[in-house]
């Protein structure tokens, strides 16, 4: 085998070719990078929320907790039926909610719809890591709200002590700032049910009921009867397959993802090409000298594929590491689902490693295999001649 | 096999095709080198001479007739055994050094080694061996550019010798350098066939280089027109017998 | 220029480097061009939108509030409204697909006079009136969907309580930047449907209205007369323009527009490294030429010149490729197609790919700068001698 200090020298005496073609596939890689750990970052705050034993009711018919709800007297009534979960105190672990979503400036500029959630004081126990970090929590009937970390920090008005203005009537004073573990909940306002049924007129509907199933059994006993009872005719969704369906919208994101990073490779193909043929027409009398030796075309094939390989690995790497800064901003977008903002952090994880790799490997194999070709095809008396 | 004549060209034609266009380079040659024989091959440009040089340092296939080496018909060979065959054979010496550029001395010279089963040590012993056979000791960290043309065919000829190959096939070797390193290259080439046994077939067109040689052998538009022995002692038979009996590698005197 | 023929065969002197340079910038502007398109075909259709003089009045708490369905007769009733519908996002399933296409509740008699800029037969129009289930759906889903006047469309709820079993009585059609994939039915049936068969839950609802406006100045003030007399109201209205009402849409994605920006910058930056590099190649690979040339007279100037000139060229040429290569096949591929209504129509705009190609131009002379200063520098002693 023709050693790699042979390519990583090479590398080395070019060392202009070799940066501009490093900072190209690295530039490649890294906005591939960042398309996928957006996906990534979408899909884990959609999946994280679910709790096998947790389940959300929906009217029949709907697939979204934002689309339209039903009667409060319905909700009144799952909460008492057996086999709910019980807290400590002996109270149902079962919470009405009521979604309004209101349009709202985000900070700097433009306009999203941001979920405000209403809720039951047992509504935190249902969702295991909430924590309030800033402030207090909201008191019921003075129109306060807390609102999400990652929330506060891109809306107008939603920092601790301002005013969130969702509408005319519908505004609340700001009193806390929450985490919840990653999951949805970090896109969201929570305010009392109450003040959020009376400030946007909709007393007496619901979207939703959230509840924790004692057991396994209890969970299917309660679903069957949600389904089939004709005090309910409603829609329990396991909270795990409810937000599954709501990561379609990052499908969206996957495909186009996948499409750009696709072409975006072939682009970075032809340049480290590019490179590795002009690698092989200056170093044509050292091919020949090597075959000369006795390295048969298999090591040359290797060779100027293992360098093809090492630049575009330097070049990888360098993409990947340049997305770490990223990791520490939260971005926004709008659930095409719900229509509503929801906020993510850049997540570095197997899909973002596996697009790195993957790229890196087609950049590197591809784009090396015909300039190596090129200098296994040479034909030695010609190549010892070349000047 | 005949230890004598142990490079034998029977009737070796070869030609190019270019086109529709044939190109005959030699035609009907017969050739016949002793084992340790140190051949000049001479010739006007075209005449032939580094496309002899090639069939028989197994760089290219003759189209008609018999190449055999050392007792090994070379047109019997494939692409990657006659590949094989050169890294265990032939040493190769270029009129361009041929060095790899981005590697030291050292590493150039351990190139070949690379295809044996060596271990690093004995790599490393061999190589150090090589470069202290052609006068290069203590520069085995240079990168070529640091040395000069000279001493970059030393290195050169350190890498050929350094497997200890049968046949030694050297292109215009002093071609590129002044007179006094030609003179040192040529002494070195003399002792390797003299100390060393080593076959040496050497094409040139420097009249005072081929004299250093034990024959000269002049070529003219494929056919061989010119055979001048300049040394009558080196007649294959008393200088092959006499040889063989103190034959000694490169190898076995560092060792 | 006499030097052009010296130019064209340096580019195509090493053809393969020529090909592969130019591939990429190909590559990469075609890429340019769906991600910038995807953003100025929004702004091109707002714009366009501006022309119609259409107001909506959503509810002040956003698009889920209700606004109520009397609102439509009285915003009609305002001096200066040509007409107004309410339009209601159904957003059914169709055999099991959700949101499969846009379809609206809204008022037949009214429609056609709103968006005044589709075309409709008369029948068709008669027909919608008359037929209580009737559906009118653009030229383009009718064409994916292999539908005619006379099919069943029944469409399932999601976000209704209740079923629409609808028939299509029409099809619209209208120029390419208009979305002809919508599907309208008649608002009535809906609410009749709601009323009947789910309580009367979500009825009375006219999504949003829209209005069009006899003359553009008229919009400002109709807009805040409209908001100014709900205000005190039980659902307090928020009026804008239509194209306002789109660019909201638009700002819904958020900093996955800025990504996508910052992506198509990062690809033309990749680009301009991957063409310098090129150049730089071609270049050391003609120092001694470069040399030659200036021996025989050639003045610095004109050998910088040359340099620049293949640079952009060849990457002008992939360029012109990439972003016409992009215009064409979009133009041909209807997008819109398989993006299930989230996209109604992809095409890129002539200011996008003139934008496009100026950067590859840009992209090729910035490349060629480096080495062709190199060049214009090099000693031609230096140059020659680098031959042996």
């Amino acid at each position: 085998m023709i050693p790699l200090k042979y390519n990583v020298r090479n590398l080395r005496v070019r060392w202009v070719n070799t940066v501009l073609s490093i900072l190209a596939t690295g530039l490649v890689v890294w906005s591939s990078c960042i398309l996928f750990g957006f996906v990534e970052g979408l899909q884990y705050s959609l999946n994280v929320s679910g709790d096998p034993l947790d389940m959300i009711v929906l009217r029949k018919g709907s697939t979204n907790e934002t689309n339209g709800g039903y009667d409060e007297s319905k909700a009144d009534s799952i909460l008492t039926l057996d086999g709910i979960a019980r807290d400590p105190q002996g109270r149902p672990l079962a919470s009405i909610e009521l979604l309004n979503i209101p349009v709202v400036e985000r900070r700097g500029g433009g306009r999203a719809n941001i979920i405000v959630r209403g809720i039951d004081p047992v509504a935190r126990e249902l969702r295991p890591s909430f924590q309030i970090i800033a402030g207090r929590d909201f008191e019921p009937g003075k129109a306060e709200c807390i609102v999400s970390k990652n929330l506060s920090k891109r809306f107008a008005g939603a920092g601790l002590g301002e005013l969130l203005v969702c509408g005319d009537k519908e505004q609340y004073r700001v009193v806390g700032i929450f985490t919840a573990g990653g999951s949805a909940a970090e896109s969201e306002v929570w305010v009392d049910r109450q003040d959020l049924e009376q400030r946007t007129g909709r007393e007496g509907s619901v979207s939703s009921v959230q509840l924790r199933a004692a057991s396994a059994a209890d969970y299917d006993r309660i679903k069957s009867t949600i389904e089939n009872d004709n005090r309910f005719k409603l829609a329990p969704l396991s909270e795990v397959d409810y937000f599954a369906a709501q990561s379609r919208s990052s499908l969206f994101l996957k495909v186009g993802g996948t499409i750009i990073a696709i072409l975006l490779t072939a682009g970075a193909m032809f340049a480290a090409a590019n490179t590795m043929y002009a690698a092989v027409r200056t170093r044509t009398r050292e091919i020949g000298t090597m075959r000369a030796l006795g390295f048969s075309r298999m090591d040359v094939l290797f060779c100027f594929l293992g360098e093809s390989m090492l630049l575009c690995l330097l070049g990888g790497a360098l993409g990947l590491l340049a997305t770490l800064p990223l990791q520490v901003i939260t971005y926004g977008t709008s659930n095409f689902d719900t229509f509503s903002e929801v906020t993510f952090n850049f997540r570095f994880g197997p899909l973002v490693m596996g697009v790195a790799v993957g790229m890196t490997l087609a950049m590197g194999l591809v784009g090396g295999l015909f300039p190596a070709l090129r200098a296994v095809r040479m034909d030695v008396i010609k190549a010892l001649r070349e000047v | 096999m005949s230890q004598v004549n142990s490079i034998v060209l029977e009737n070796v034609s070869k030609q190019y095709r270019r086109d529709d266009f044939v190109i005959p380079v030699l035609a009907g040659l017969d050739l016949r080198i002793a084992e340790g024989e140190f051949l000049a091959l001479m010739g006007p440009s075209g005449s032939g001479k580094t496309t002899l040089l090639n069939l028989i340092a197994g760089l290219d296939y003759a189209t008609d007739g018999q190449v055999i080496v050392h007792g090994q018909d070379l047109g019997e060979l494939s692409d990657s055994e006659i590949t094989r065959w050169r890294s265990e054979n032939v040493g190769f010496i270029f009129q361009l050094y041929n060095l790899i550029p981005v590697l030291t001395a050292f590493e150039n010279v351990e190139l070949p080694l690379l295809l044996t089963n060596l271990t690093r040590k004995r790599r490393r012993q061999n190589v150090m061996t090589a470069l202290k056979a052609v006068g290069l000791e203590g520069r085995e960290d240079h990168y070529p550019r640091q040395l000069s043309g000279g001493q970059e065919q030393r290195v050169a000829i350190a890498r050929a010798i350094v497997t200890d190959p049968y046949l030694l096939v050297a292109d215009e070797p002093t071609g590129d350098l002044d007179r006094n390193s030609a003179e040192e290259i040529l002494d070195l080439l003399q002792q390797l066939n003299r100390d060393f046994n080593k076959t040496i077939v050497m094409v040139t067109h420097d009249p005072l280089a081929a004299k250093r040689a034990g024959r000269e052998l002049h070529l003219d538009k494929g056919k061989l027109v010119k055979n001048i022995e300049l040394r009558p002692e080196y007649d294959a038979d008393s200088v092959s017998a006499a040889r063989s009996a103190d034959h000694q590698s490169i190898q076995e005197t560092a060792s | 220029m006499k030097f052009l023929g010296y130019i064209l065969r340096n580019a195509r002197r090493s053809p393969v480097r020529t090909f592969l340079t130019m591939a990429s910038t190909t590559v990469s502007l075609f890429l340019t061009m769906v991600l910038l398109s995807y953003f100025t075909v929004n702004d091109a259709v707002a714009d366009s939108i501006k022309l119609l003089n259409r107001i909506v009045t959503m509810s002040s708490q956003g698009l889920a509030q209700p606004v109520p369905i009397a609102r439509v007769r009285e915003i009609a009733a305002l001096e200066g409204v040509k007409a107004a519908t309410p339009f209601s996002w159904y957003g059914g399933k169709f055999n099991e697909e959700v949101m499969p296409f846009a379809q609206f509740g809204v008022d037949p008699s009214t429609i056609w006079e709103v968006y005044d800029e589709l075309s409709v037969p008369e029948e068709q129009k008669k027909a919608f009136v008359e037929k209580r289930d009737g559906a009118v759906i653009g030229r383009r889903l009718a064409q994916d969907r292999n539908l005619k006047v006379g099919d069943p469309l029944p469409l399932k709820q999601d976000l209704y309580p209740v079923d629409m079993n609808l028939t299509v009585v029409g099809i619209y059609d209208g120029t390419p930047d208009r979305d002809l994939r919508m599907c309208f039915f008649n608002w009535d049936f809906l609410n009749e449907e709601l009323k009947s068969r789910a309580n009367g839950q979500m009825a009375d609802n006219a999504g949003v209205v829209i209005a069009k406006v006899a003359s553009a100045d008229l919009m400002p003030t109709l807009s805040k007369a409209i908001d100014a007399s709900y205000a005190n109201s039980d659902t307090p209205t928020r009026t804008q323009t239509e194209e306002a009402f789109a660019k909201m849409f638009s700002e819904m994605f958020g900093d996955l527009k800025g990504m996508i920006r910052w992506i198509s910058l990062a690809v033309l930056v990749s680009l301009l490294f991957v063409a310098g590099n090129a150049m730089a190649m071609a270049m050391r690979e003609r120092t001694t030429e470069m040399a030659v040339l200036k021996a025989i007279g050639f003045r610095r100037g004109l050998v910088v010149t040359l340099v620049l000139a293949e640079a952009v060229l060849v990457a002008g040429l992939g360029g012109a490729i990439g972003t016409l290569g992009a215009k064409v096949f979009f133009d041909l591929v209807d997008l819109g197609k398989y993006t299930a209504g989230m996209l109604p129509f992809f095409f890129v705009p002539w200011s996008t790919a003139l934008i496009g190609l100026g950067a590859s131009l840009f992209i090729g002379f910035a490349s060629g700068l480096l080495p062709a200063i190199q060049s214009a520098r090099l000693s031609v002693i230096d140059g020659l001698r680098k031959v042996v």
